[in-house]
């Protein structure tokens, strides 16, 4: 999975974190690739973004709501996501500290998620989105390079954590599975963004709550946590 | 600086000594502990609590009745920045009883404005700064003095305090304070060894969690006033370790107006600059020269 | 979903709806235990009682005693700390809503007050709406070697400080509290109680998806 970019939108819609990577193998360093959006507009991205996730909320069909309780809202655990895997590393090599993370990874246990029926995922030809919620309203995205097999020839599809594919087309299974991993480890992944922005951002009595992050501490784990993904 | 030979005096054999550091490793082990991020929080919330403090206390002094007071912290803070409007964040309705009273006022202020606005305040109001920081360094006082009674009675082999000199008392501070509060040693100890040492930290602890903004300041303004802005922003926070420092001094004899401790900025060697905060704190301790002969008798 | 797939996950926070009431709190014991033991990095109990009751004499000192201010001061304190501390708590257990008060005490006393000061308050005094409850530290970290003063015995709360940790926690997911101390051993008392009453829950800033 090859992230190009990374967004916190606040509580109210605002954005408050990007960066953007180049997925490009020459140049793995975090340069601003050629699609890049000027700051205005990353400003309406978010605040469409966070729109479209409330509406999204109340689109969810009737069926699906009534019927929540058989929902499963459990993400796996998706083992070293964006963290050294200290099996494969050299035996001496030091060990990575997760600011105050004890242990070789962030968390390694399946987790509840918090997004019942927003907007998980958006997949278009171009690229792949994912949205992590938090139970404080911060939102996580993730824009991935990597593009999902359509269900028609055609453009967007959307759909909810049920996994179930609004367009209803059955004979796709693969695919579901296919959407439903790539959700996950985007959730694994979003997740560790979360703790280090608990770690560095909510640390620093310089920050002011729902202000943009400019902490260039931040920048640096999100950019190892990415960089360890390839 | 290998642990257990310290402060060896030397009647016991290495296995001894060896057995009885384990057993103060073990007897440390079985101690209560709590979560470090809550105490490295509660350090550092000390600085917007000694703000919050003077604003109340100066306030009180200029108003008679209890009016409503400013929500965004002293009105004598007058200089309207651009920081203010970004920053008014909704108010915070307090309650000092559980029969609930909402309390407007300065004291609702959140930590970040505080601190922002204690920087700015250095030019205007010196006065109201330096109680700030004395107040910071007083607190960071009481807590070394205290400090040093807590780790005498650790029982902890390697401390002799009966013979402890100036030297070894700057070592006892390196390691085993800073190892104690802030979970790891000073970096390096220099000494004139007459009285005036500098104690390096690469990377203070507390810290490591800041960040100063370097990519909006518009780059006109070159790196001398970047530096000096986020120097200051910064330098209350150094006042806590300088009155540890201080605080453990006094209470091993040397009282506070004979004992000089300056923190200042120093650059890190670049491999160490990548994720943590960009600067080391030097502390310069200096002990005045009259008070010195009186120690080396022994 | 199959049955084998469920009971494998029984173990994990994901799965608390399906528990009843006895295995949910078991759980929660389990799931902060093991989270005090691995995971997180700790300092000796003893700074911390030293380092708060500087805090507070520091206080006492510069409001000559005026144990209402000192109150709020330790309770704003608090406060500040609270609602940046629930990140640290989300991030790290990532644990669902509460759907009511009841399952709110129980992850306050055995998950985060175990997480951050290891020890387990107890939940008792329910109201009859199950909306107030009051927790009563058996012990207390904070006060451990303390005895206050005779005018400080009347009006000051020691421990406020975790009154607002608790506010401000409560406030960013969306639970309005008042939150406040009814009792305490250092003023006297047979037990040191907070109070923990909810208000609202403050709807509007739910955020969307979670229903």
């Amino acid at each position: 999975m090859g992230i190009e970019a990374i967004l916190i939108i606040n509580k109210s819609g605002g954005l408050i974190y990007h960066r953007s990577f180049d997925v490009s193998k020459t140049n793995p360093t975090g340069t601003t690739s050629k699609h890049s959006l000027n700051s205005n507009d990353l400003l309406i991205l978010a605040s469409t973004l966070h729109s479209v996730f409330v509406i999204s909320s109340q689109i969810t069909p009737k069926a699906l709501q009534l019927s929540q309780s058989n929902l499963n809202y459990t993400i796996p655990y998706h083992p070293y996501v964006g963290v050294k895997n200290p099996e494969k590393s050299p035996r001496n090599s030091i060990p990575n500290k997760y600011g105050s993370f004890k242990g070789d990874d962030y968390f390694k246990e399946p987790f509840h998620s918090w997004n019942k029926s927003g907007l998980k995922q958006l997949s278009t030809d171009q690229f792949t989105m994912y949205i992590y919620q938090t139970m404080t309203g911060l939102k996580f995205v993730a824009i991935s390079s990597t593009v999902l097999p359509s269900h028609n020839d055609s453009e967007t599809n959307m759909m909810n954590n049920s996994g179930i594919n609004i367009n209803n087309n059955s004979s796709k299974n693969i695919n579901a599975l296919q959407y439903n991993l790539g959700s996950q480890i985007a959730d694994n992944l979003l997740r560790k963004v979360y703790c280090i922005y608990s770690d560095y951002v909510m640390k620093d009595p310089f920050y002011s709550l729902e202000m943009p992050i400019k902490s260039d501490l931040f920048d640096d784990k999100v950019k190892s946590l990415i960089d360890n993904l390839l | 600086m290998p642990h257990q030979q310290r402060y060896n005096n030397g009647s016991m054999t290495n296995n001894e000594a060896i057995e009885r550091q384990r057993q103060y490793e073990m007897f440390q082990e079985s101690l209560p502990k709590v979560n470090k991020i809550l105490f490295q929080m509660i350090l550092n919330e000390i600085i917007p609590l000694s703000v919050r403090i003077e604003n109340q206390l100066t306030q009180g002094n200029e108003f008679q009745n209890d009016t409503k007071l400013d929500t965004l912290g002293d009105s004598s803070f007058d200089k309207a920045s651009d920081l203010d409007n970004i920053t008014k964040l909704k108010d915070l309705s307090i309650n000092a009883k559980a029969n609930s009273e909402t309390h407007l006022g300065n004291i609702s202020s959140p930590d970040d404005v505080l601190i922002y606005k204690l920087s700015q305040s250095v030019d205007e109001n010196e006065n109201k700064y330096n109680n700030i920081l004395k107040r910071i360094r007083d607190i960071g006082i009481k807590i070394g003095t205290k400090l040093v009674n807590l780790l005498i009675f650790t029982n902890n082999i390697n401390l002799n305090f009966k013979e402890m000199d100036l030297l070894l008392i700057m070592k006892f501070i390196c390691r085993d304070v800073w190892k104690h509060v802030f979970g790891k040693q000073i970096d390096n100890l220099k000494t004139n060894h007459r009285g005036t040492f500098y104690l390096t930290d690469l990377e203070y602890p507390l810290l490591q969690s800041f960040c100063i903004e370097t990519n909006t300041i518009p780059s006109q303004l070159n790196e001398e006033f970047i530096l000096n802005k986020e120097s200051k922003l910064v330098e209350p926070f150094l006042e806590l370790p300088v009155g540890i420092i201080k605080g453990v001094l006094l209470s091993l004899g040397y009282p506070l107006d004979e004992v000089i401790c300056l923190a200042t900025f120093i650059d890190k060697p670049k491999e160490r600059i990548k994720n943590s905060f960009p600067k080391g704190i030097s502390f310069h301790v200096q002990i005045t020269k009259s008070f010195l002969p009186q120690q080396q008798k022994q | 979903m199959s049955k084998s797939r469920s009971s494998s996950l029984s173990t994990h926070a994901a799965n608390l709806s399906s528990k009843t009431g006895a295995n949910q709190s078991k759980f929660f014991k389990t799931f902060g235990d093991d989270i005090w033991k691995n995971k997180i990095e700790k300092v000796n109990a003893e700074l911390f009682i030293m380092t708060y009751g500087v805090i507070v004499q520091q206080l006492c000192q510069d409001f000559n005693n005026d144990y209402m201010k000192i109150n709020e001061n330790l309770f704003s304190m608090g406060y500040n700390i609270g609602v940046r501390l629930i990140e640290d708590f989300l991030a790290r257990t990532a644990l669902p809503r509460c759907p009511n008060m009841i399952m709110t005490s129980e992850v306050i006393t055995k998950v985060a007050f175990k997480v951050f000061l290891n020890i387990t308050p107890v939940v008792d005094n329910w109201s009859s709406n199950k909306d107030t409850f009051s927790l009563i530290l058996v012990e207390n970290p904070l006060a451990e070697f303390v005895d206050l003063p005779h005018d400080a015995k009347k009006q000051l709360w020691y421990s406020n400080i975790i009154c607002g940790v608790l506010k401000g926690a409560l406030e960013m997911v969306q639970l309005d509290c008042d939150i406040g101390f009814v009792s305490d051993v250092l003023r006297g008392d047979a037990s040191t109680e907070i109070r923990v009453k909810l208000n609202k829950i403050l709807k509007d800033e739910i955020p969307l998806g979670e229903d």
